[in-house]
């Protein structure tokens, strides 16, 4: 109970919690239209849905704030990939919630003239660009850790005998050039790279977690803008697992990726 | 921006904000009411307080979870009126959020047959009684803090015998009001959380008071009585050392 009152203190955790919701919803309401469920049922569902749409909205109202500051924060950063990827990203962020602040003023008849599609278009604009923001930055750090992964790697194969690789992998992964450019041999590194991933991913949870949490997100804006229609079904899973991952990383606050 | 970031951060300092928001669109609507061509922007005024106060509710949700909890903190309490009264208190407000998430259940629209005005009433009510322990134990602190100081000004009247000329027979009645006031001033001086919840239950009771038709007042009054306990509430997320203690 304890846990319960610490964790919907936060209004962030409140508004994933409803957002997991509103996309639990949108699986149900899609899964429930392939089975042929009553119209009745459906029609509460999408209710549901759009109540709770309406509502994170007024729970969103003033993250622009928090997405201006972060950024503000992000700009002291050391490393200039990671400072402008960052700074971007939540630069991005901050616009998409001024839109979806727009939005709401229209639901709520603040705003009648206001363009829903237009300005809902704009909103996952903005979104995309972040999440693309997010997901340069996820690959930077995974290529930076697979270098020093490997370097690692390298120096301890150098210094011991067998170690975990066979030999003749070792002298390819230590080594650099190839002999000559033959596919085993491409097929090979391709293995390698993707086994040193697997290592670095496993070995960062945080890291992993948001790799995943981003990519789950990119297929929303991907579908709402019409680059990439998946489907409101793949959409609502993509949407629950996000909230599900973001949920976590509220939880456990060591989970979530610094800075 | 840091700290209304801080702010806003946590859920109750948003929901007092939009609280307060709510409040003063009642305070316009009833101030604007009257007036000739200001259709539109009371409409308008309207529509908000509806929206956020619609909205409110996604805050409210779960929070039984958190009356419970603070029913089994005061029970723990060690003075009795203020054991008594917050536990009952407490119990009052984890049925007023049982019947508010029924109210809820009902706007969304997963249960359809719910009689709303009678949930309502009974929210209501349990609210007003709530809000009537909180009062009455702040009341019984009051009085306490009233003695504290009585008892501390005689012990430094006898250990400093002053002339002062005595007060005449027919001012006695009025003299007695003026230091019970001035009494009343002094105690809830020194303790500015006690004075701001004792300010803060009495401009809350405001509304289940004409919920319950107990005391008709208008939607100014009630506005301006949401919009001054929504700031209190701000207050006291902004700066937790002027919450009232219960110890």
């Amino acid at each position: 109970m304890d846990s319960w009152v610490r964790f919907s203190a936060q209004s962030q955790a409140r508004e994933r919690l409803c957002r997991a919701a509103q996309y639990a919803c949108s699986l149900l309401g899609h899964a429930l239209q392939k089975h042929g469920a009553s119209p009745e049922l459906q029609k509460q569902i999408r209710q549901l849905e759009g109540h709770l749409s309406l509502g994170r909205k007024l729970l969103r109202l003033g993250n622009s704030a928090d997405a201006l500051e972060s950024a503000k924060r992000a700009v002291h950063l050391s490393d200039v990939v990671l400072r402008f990827c960052i700074t971007v990203s939540h630069l991005n962020r901050a616009l998409y919630f001024a839109c979806d602040n727009v939005l709401w003023a229209g639901k709520a008849g603040l705003a009648p003239f206001v363009d829903q599609e237009k300005w809902a278009q704009r909103s996952f604009r903005y979104y995309l660009f972040s999440l693309i923001m997010n997901l340069s930055r996820d690959a930077y750090e995974i290529r930076l850790l697979m270098e020093q992964e490997s370097s690692t790697c390298g120096r301890r194969l150098k210094g011991s005998a067998g170690g975990t690789l066979g030999g003749g992998e070792a002298e390819v992964a230590v080594g650099g050039s190839a002999p000559g450019g033959s596919l085993p041999y491409l097929a090979l590194q391709l293995r390698l790279q993707v086994l040193l991933l697997a290592r670095v991913l496993r070995g960062h949870p945080p890291l992993l977690l948001d790799v995943v949490r981003n990519t789950c997100d990119l297929f929303i804006p991907l579908d709402k803008l019409g680059l990439w229609r998946c489907g409101p079904g793949v959409v609502g899973l993509c949407g629950l697992v996000s909230s599900i991952l973001s949920i976590l990383t509220l939880l456990c606050p060591w989970l979530r990726l610094k800075p | 921006m840091d700290t209304f970031t801080r702010f806003t951060n946590q859920t109750q300092g948003r929901d007092r904000l939009f609280r307060a928001i709510q409040y003063t669109c009642m305070l316009l609507r009833y101030l604007l009411e009257s007036k000739a061509d200001r259709e539109k922007v009371v409409m308008k005024l309207k529509k908000l307080e509806s929206s956020v106060s619609s909205g409110r509710k996604w805050f409210r949700l779960g929070n039984v979870v958190h009356a419970v909890q603070a029913t089994q903190q005061s029970i723990r309490v060690s003075d009795l009126v203020p054991r008594l009264c917050l536990t009952i208190a407490n119990l009052n407000r984890v049925i007023y959020f049982v019947c508010d998430t029924i109210l809820w259940v009902r706007s969304v629209g997963l249960v359809a047959d719910i009689n709303k005005e009678k949930w309502r009433k009974w929210a209501a009510r349990h609210y007003y009684y709530s809000l009537l322990l909180n009062i009455i134990r702040d009341v019984y602190e009051v009085s306490l803090q009233m003695e504290q100081i009585a008892q501390e000004k005689a012990k430094r009247e006898k250990s400093m015998p002053q002339n002062h000329l005595g007060p005449c027979i027919a001012d006695e009645e009025t003299e007695w009001l003026q230091s019970f006031l001035l009494l009343l001033f002094r105690s809830l001086r020194k303790h500015p959380p006690l004075l701001l919840d004792t300010v803060k239950n009495l401009c809350d009771i405001l509304n289940p008071l004409d919920q319950l038709g107990i005391y008709k007042s208008n939607s100014g009054i009630i506005g301006l009585g949401g919009l001054l306990s929504s700031i209190v509430g701000m207050i006291t997320v902004a700066y937790p050392q002027m919450r009232l203690r219960t110890c």
